[in-house]
This record gives C-alpha cells, structure tokens and sequence, in this order.
C-alpha cells in the first residue's frame, strides 16, 4: 500500500495495518531537512524537489504538499529597520523577511474600507501548476495541494487589527472581501485538481488557543456560507477537502463540517483540541490530522516524543479517519531526532 | 448625560460618541480622575471579563480599546492639571528578539490601556538592551515580555538576566506571556511572573502594581 492508498483508506474510515502520516504544506523546513538528510541533501538546482522526496522518504512519509504558483514578487525597496528588501506579492500588499523571522506586513492592500471596496484579487489565468503535477505524476505520495480562503489571507493582507476592526465597522465590504479571495482560491483549487492533486487543503487560521478570534455568530452568518460555497465547487472534482486552523476550534466543529470539510488539521493539543476525544464525538462526519505538539518536538526528549506518539496512535487509530503529524509544520527549532522518533513511532506501532 | 452612558459606549466600542459624551462630563464640572476611575475603567474591566468569559471577541474589545484611548486622550491635559490626579503606572511590552509575532503581545497591550496603565510597546524583534533604555527611561512599574516561538523564548532569560544585573532596574517587575511558555519556564528564568491569557496579564500586571 503506498503513501496515497493510505491516506485514502483513512478518508474512507479504513483502518490500515499503520497509520498515515504526513504534514501539510511545506512540512519540513529546509534547516530542518538539511539535518535529517545530512550528506544526502541535495544542493543542485533541483534540489528543493529531491530534498523534499528525499525527507518524505526516508521518514516514511505519505503526503507531499504541493502548490499553484503565482508571479514572482516586485521588489520595491528597503525597510528601514531591518534593512531587508521590501517586495510586493501578486495580491498587491508589501512584505519583507526580517533576517530570522517570519515575513512581515509593511504596506496593506488597503488603508480603508471604500479602498478595500475597490481593491480587485489577481487574474489567476497566468498561475502554474506544474508543482502539483510533478509531484503527482512523480511519486506515490498524497499530493495535498495548499491554497488559503477568506480569513486568513484576508488579515495577511490588511493586518490583523485592522481587519478585526473591519469586521465590525465595514460588514458589507469585507463580505466582498471574502469573496474576491475565495473566488481567486477557488481557482487555484480547480486548476491543482486538473494538475492531479489528490486533495485540496485550505489553509485558514480561525482561531486562538482561548477560541474563535470573531464570534461564531458573524462566523455563520458572514463567512461560513461562502465558505460553504466554495468547498461545494471544490468537492464536485471528487477531491476530499482538508481544513487547517490552529487554536480552539470547539465550538464551530459542527459548522465546518457543514460547509463539506473531510479532514480537521491541525488539533494543536495546547488548544484543547485532543484528536481521541473529537473522533468520539465528530467521528462519523470528519477525519483528524495532526495532535503532535511542535513543541514537544523543539524541547522534549525521544522517550517523551515515543510516548505521546504511541498513546495517540493507540487512542486514534480504530475506524481509520486518523493521519498523525504534528499540530503546524515541523519547524527549524524543532530536534531532528524527536522528529525521527515520531515518525519511527508510527511505522513500529503496528495494528 | 448620565455617566453611565460613557461605561456603556466604552462596553459598545461607540468611538463615535464618547468624545463628545466626556467633554460634556468635564464641561460639567467632572473630575477627570472621576471619570477615569468611575466610568472609563470599570468599562474595560466588563470588556475584560466579557472577554475572558467568550461573550466578546477580539473586534469588539478593540473598538472598546479604541473608544478607551480616545476618552483618555481627551482626559489627559485634564489629569495632569488635577493636583487630586494619581499617575498612571507605566508598562513597557515588546516581543523578544527573533520572534516577529505580535497578535498576543497586541491584546496585552490594548487590554493593559483599556485596565488604565500607561503603555509603551516597543513592538516585535526587542533586543535586552531597547528593553533596558525603555524601563529606565519611562520608568517603568513592570516589564511584558512576549514569544510566540520555542526557539525565541529562550531570549526572555537573557532580558532577565540583564534586568537583574542592572544596578537601578534589577526590581522591575518582569512578566511573561506566549504559547509556549509555562509557569514553570517563568521561574526557571527568573521571571516574576507568568500570564496564560491576555486579561491574566492584566490581572498579573495589577496585583505587581499593588491594585
């Protein structure tokens, strides 16, 4: 059974003699990789496709992230504190990438609501999806191709005070703002499903550890239709939809499985989100990925790492639905051979 | 206009309104560390628990916050002429070098202005030393430190420990907060305390202030 037989057997509630596993997105970071690999790292001009399969395999991995691709950036300046190149991305905002940090947002795509109203997402007819294809056409990996929706990528690129306050103030416009970018996401999803994906992850932080960032009130009556949407158009390719959000998702669970969500990811233990305790509840009607906390990989021991992994199999894996991996992606701080340990885990634990 | 109305535009988030609401207080012959302590701060502390309790979210708290700033902007020529006028504590909060993320640190902050402290927010990618020149120079009651990363939270012991070396800073009350961090990370460092949640950190910051 390979790495994408696998997966589907658990989307299918199939319990296979070991459970997937995998991550979403990227998964591993290239420090990351380059530890892991060490002499086998490739440096050559294809080297990101080699390392990544590379890694995959010799965890024993059965998910390749997988993405359609954009225009490259505009570079547009300096910033002024870090000295790093400013740039502009294919939506219009500004970013740069202080040196050992995450990217920042230095110019939003608006300044107000009547700008946002007038604000247009990009033409998508010139993104490729070749990435998607390779993978698929290249490997038995799950191919998951990872795009975002409304939410997430809507306070990317307005700033997150901003929008939350937008939410309130201007309900109307930022109800055209989800629109605009879940119609350019829906397209990325339908072309990485011509392009042989074999499913399709939408990527949308919702919440905080505590909860909900918004109240699920104006969740339901302002976004979640048109999310509903556009996971309806996904799934009429026939491909399963996976949901990432950190935090505390509880109290909406019943609502993204209403808007035709397959997979959970995520379910970041330190939000109270316990993979076990949800498939008791929501079993029937959704599949579970991840539970494994980044942070014990970055400071816990390889006993600890083999312990929690085990208990999670052992508690999660009856009835299949269950795809272990960590509650993010596996980052640069994280100790290679915890992550080792995790996935080592998955391949002893054997039904 | 009663006072009331101001605690409740405060509890809306109705920036619109307050403005004139407190101007008219004043023209009225209110004192400002009145309206301060009897309207305006009992209105963040219902946004606070309201908070703390899920019955309001983060859009509703930062227009409470924004109506909050807006009142004590007003108020503030006001308190510093009001012999009767305590002042405020000062907090400084930052996110520690390396580590750019600031949505946690950013609730801390609104919610800290909102509970009537004076805030300095030295924003995301703090070194020890912008911590040291900010605490000394606004002189500083408590020092709010933030890291969202594993890999970051370890710089929180090195601003300690400059804290602690410093001749006139080594009292300054240090607190902690940030998805990784835990009660037991905060002693291990020497901090003086540790928040789990946004309105903990008030709570936390009020009990270092001796309120």
């Amino acid at each position: 059974m390979n790495g994408r037989e696998r997966v589907l057997s658990a989307l299918r509630r199939i319990e296979t003699s070991r459970v997937p596993l995998g991550e979403i997105g990227g998964g591993y970071t290239d420090t990351i990789i380059q530890a892991v690999l060490g002499d086998k790292y490739d440096l050559g001009s294809d080297g990101y496709f080699l390392n990544h399969q590379r890694i995959r395999e010799l965890l024993g991995a059965d998910i390749v992230g997988a993405r359609v691709v954009g225009p490259a950036v505009e570079i547009v300046g300096t910033h002024e504190d870090w000295g790093t190149e400013t740039y502009k991305d294919y939506w219009g905002a500004t970013h740069t990438q202080p040196p050992d940090a995450t990217v920042q947002l230095v110019d939003p795509i608006a300044h107000s609501p009547e700008e946002l109203a007038s604000w247009q997402p990009p033409n998508v007819s010139h993104f490729d999806s070749t990435q998607v294809a390779r993978w698929k056409d290249s490997s038995a990996f799950f191919v998951l191709a990872t795009m975002n929706a409304g939410f997430d990528l809507g306070y990317e690129l307005l700033g997150f005070e901003r929008f939350m306050m937008w939410t309130l103030q201007a309900r109307e416009t930022m109800k055209q703002y989800y629109e605009k970018l879940i119609e350019t996401n829906l397209s990325m999803a339908l072309m990485s499903a011509e392009a042989g994906a074999d499913g399709i992850l939408i990527a949308d932080d919702l919440a905080f550890n505590t909860g909900t960032f918004v109240d699920p009130e104006y969740l339901r009556t302002d976004y979640f239709p048109i999310l509903k949407n556009m996971i309806s158009e996904i799934k009429k390719t026939g491909l399963p939809v996976f949901f990432h959000s950190d935090g505390d998702l509880r109290n909406i669970i019943p609502d993204l499985i209403d808007c035709g969500i397959d997979v959970l990811q995520s379910c970041d233990p330190n939000a109270n989100m316990d993979i076990p305790t949800l498939k008791g509840e929501y079993g029937q009607d959704l599949a579970f990925m991840g539970n494994i906390d980044v942070d014990l990989l970055a400071n816990g021991t390889v006993q600890q790492v083999e312990n929690t992994t085990r208990t999670l199999i052992q508690d999660a894996r009856s009835g299949g639905g269950f795809i272990l991996g960590t509650s993010n992606v596996v980052a640069s701080y994280c100790q290679p051979e915890n992550l080792k340990a995790m996935y080592a885990m998955a391949h002893k634990e054997l039904k | 206009m009663s006072t009331n109305s101001i605690q409740q535009a405060i509890v809306m988030g109705n920036v619109a309104s307050i403005s004139a609401d407190v101007k008219r207080l004043l023209d009225a012959g209110i004192n400002s560390q009145q309206i301060l302590d009897e309207q305006l701060l009992p209105g963040m502390a219902i946004v606070g628990e309201r908070f703390k309790q899920n019955e309001m979210f983060l859009p509703q708290v930062l227009m409470s916050a924004q109506a909050m700033q807006t009142a004590i902007d007003i108020l503030k020529p006001y308190l510093a002429e009001n012999s009767e006028a305590r002042k405020r504590k000062t907090v400084i909060i930052g996110t520690v070098k390396g580590d750019m993320h600031d949505i946690g640190k950013n609730l801390v902050r609104i919610m800290l202005i909102g509970a009537g402290f004076e805030v300095i927010d030295l924003g995301v990618n703090v070194p020890a030393q912008r911590f040291l020149e900010a605490s000394s120079q606004h002189q500083a009651t408590v020092v709010c430190l933030s890291a969202l990363l594993s890999s970051t939270m370890n710089n929180m012991k090195e601003v300690v420990e400059a804290f602690r070396n410093h001749p006139e800073l080594k009292g300054t009350k240090i607190l902690i907060g940030g998805a990784p961090v835990s009660r037991e990370f905060s002693k291990s460092i020497g901090a003086d305390g540790y928040a789990p949640t946004a309105p903990a950190a008030v709570e936390r910051v009020q009990q270092f202030c001796g309120q």
